[in-house]
């Protein structure tokens, strides 16, 4: 979510009402005209009931899985995990899968909130059956796809997301603080309890709270993502301090400062190969239209200022920021990359593999968990973008679909992604609880 | 011998339930047209919030008057008052109506779920309720005794 969100276990929730009034833009735009980057940008619209769709969960029967582009496989790597959202894999090739749970609801300071929190409370990602908020480690040390080893790495995290190791240093970005862990190569499990190296906004209002992480490559700094506390400052200005950025930290002092900002909600941290320039995927802003606003993914440059909340895409002013900031619009950069409004995009990674067919090596995946404010589904796949030159140089194409079944319902959702020692795609599904691997269909 | 006279009695009214409820909801409007210019003033999200919660209770009260409204009116309470009953009605119904549609204003997020439209919403909510109050002053807070004149057939006997 955008709206940090969960799907909603057999519940298609429809304002019928709101498809009314949204449904002659919604079926008339194309959403493939927000994709690139160019990106065309409808009025905004206000409604009184702002659409929204929920796509019910049913899960994955036996012998089911999403469906891959010509020239791939997909197979289950794991499943019967607990809210899988990130991932990242260790020098070694052992596969951390971050299982993790929106921390307690947010305040409940208007009636609005208390509506919004009925409705996630229908919510439960493809079932409540366990504990959460932890690391699995599983090691497929043969690689046949088949994990050998499945073990509990870290216990007991605050709603965790970004990992991040550095030689022997592990990080872990709870949503309220980076924390330090020893790590030697091989480890299972980390019995000792971590450090933390900085605060991060958490709590008590903690409304993005997933924190995206990543190492420079010289490993002397991190780089988290913070998403803003709103959707669009409707919890106060103050909420807002230093969220909707990118920090940089010093990973020997911990010291920290904003190194860009204005990004709404920042995820899937990752190094361009080529360039070496930073890259991110971004959730915009919600209650604008069925088309407004795009997420996107951009290089994250330094000192740079996206937008959020005064503007989008450059100098398209947010009518509901007061007071506005003329100021900061005026500086307001586009991002590189529009994916099309409202797939809501939490995992990138560049294929630095080289078993995936030659098409893909040295592009973009990105995780795109799917709509909800929307009438018409969008997202809720995995798509490629090419790239050349250490920029995006075509078209988005899907690459691993099916999550939706015919009616329309979720059997799972993508996450966070992340490529293995032997070069196949990982995808965290955190409601169909599975972390699926896509190889090269040729042997 | 048959002779034709007149029977003056006094009768009064049986009293209305709704008006013991209706400044709730009144209040909670006129409450929210308070803190709309507040946020208008302060863009200061907490102003904002209140209104969203004042309005959303008004319109939640209201309902509820409208329902003592129509006990009121099927059991007859309305039926022996002199003054107009209609304009106080349609008045308190788009009263609440705006209302509604204010509610569903306030649910924006920021700026907008009050400037331009929910405070011209609560505004013209707030003066409708003044008229529609006005009008029905008569017979909603006032005990009222009816002078009723009836010919009445006297047999004299002689």
């Amino acid at each position: 979510m955008s709206y940090s969100l969960k799907a909603v276990r057999r519940v298609a929730l429809v304002v019928s009402a709101a498809a009314l009034l949204s449904a002659c833009s919604d079926d008339s735009f194309d959403p493939q005209s927000q994709v690139g980057a160019d990106p065309k940008l409808p009025e905004p619209n206000q409604y009184l009931f702002p659409p929204m769709h929920l796509a019910s969960v049913v899960g994955w029967k036996e012998g089911e899985t999403p469906t891959v582009a010509a020239g791939l496989k997909i197979e289950a790597f794991a499943t019967g995990l607990q809210h899988p959202r990130s991932l990242y894999v260790l020098p070694n090739g052992d596969v951390l899968v971050v299982e993790s749970k929106a921390p307690p609801t947010d305040t409940i300071k208007r009636p609005k909130d208390l509506v919004m929190g009925w409705i996630e409370s229908m919510v439960t990602s493809g079932g409540d059956t366990g504990p959460s908020n932890r690391i699995t480690l599983l090691r497929d040390a043969d690689g046949d796809g088949k994990p050998e080893t499945n073990s509990v790495f870290l216990d007991h995290l605050n709603s965790p997301f970004g990992v991040s190791l550095v030689g022997s240093d592990l990080y872990v970005a709870n949503t309220d603080s980076i924390m330090h862990y020893a790590y030697s190569t091989g480890d299972t499990k980390i019995a000792a309890p971590g450090t933390p190296l900085v605060a991060l906004p958490g709590g008590p209002i903690d409304h993005h709270w997933t924190k995206s992480l990543v190492a420079s490559r010289d490993g002397s700094l991190l780089y988290v993502g913070v998403g803003s506390n709103s959707n669009i400052t409707e919890n106060g200005m103050e909420a807002e301090k230093n969220r909707a950025a990118i920090w940089e930290v010093d990973r020997a002092t911990g010291r920290s400062r904003i190194f860009a900002s204005g990004l709404r909600n920042p995820n899937g941290l990752s190094w361009e190969p080529q360039s070496g320039a930073l890259w991110a995927v971004i959730n915009e802003r919600d209650e604008l239209g069925p088309n407004l606003v795009p997420d996107y993914m951009t290089s994250v440059k330094d000192g740079a200022f996206y937008g959020w909340p005064y503007s989008y895409y450059g100098q398209h002013v947010d009518p509901r920021v007061m007071p506005q900031r003329p100021d900061l619009v005026a500086k307001a950069i586009p991002p590189d990359y529009a994916l099309s409004s409202h797939v809501a995009p939490l995992g990138l990674t560049f294929d630095t593999g080289n078993s995936l067919p030659q098409k893909y090596q040295g592009g973009a995946f990105v995780g795109e968990h799917g709509s909800w404010d929307r009438d018409k589904f969008n997202g809720y796949k995995v798509v490629f973008v090419p790239f050349s030159g250490g920029r995006p140089s075509g078209k988005a194409e899907d690459v691993v679909t099916g999550f939706l079944n015919g009616q329309e319902e979720a059997r799972g959702r993508p996450v966070g992604l992340a490529i293995d020692r032997t070069g196949a795609l990982l995808i965290a599904d955190d409601v169909g609880n599975t972390v699926w691997r896509v190889t090269s269909a040729a042997p | 011998m048959i002779s034709e006279d007149l029977q003056i009695t006094a009768q009064t009214a049986r009293p209305l339930i709704h008006p013991l409820l209706l400044p709730f909801p009144v209040a909670c409007l006129v409450g929210a047209l308070l803190t709309d210019v507040v946020y208008w003033r302060t863009a200061e999200m907490m102003w904002a919030d209140f209104s969203a919660w004042l309005i959303s209770a008004g319109v939640i009260l209201g309902i509820i008057v409208a329902v003592l409204f129509l006990i009121d009116l099927l059991t007859g309470r309305f039926a022996a008052r002199a003054a107009p009953t209609w304009p106080y009605a349609v008045g308190c119904l788009i009263s609440l109506v705006l209302g509604f549609l204010n509610m569903l204003i306030h649910t924006r997020d920021a700026w907008t779920s009050v400037v331009p439209w929910g405070l011209a919403l609560s505004a013209a909510t707030v003066l409708l309720l003044l008229v529609t109050v006005w009008v029905g002053w008569p017979f909603i807070f006032r005990r009222e005794v009816n002078v009723v004149a009836r010919e009445i057939d006297v047999v004299v006997m002689s």
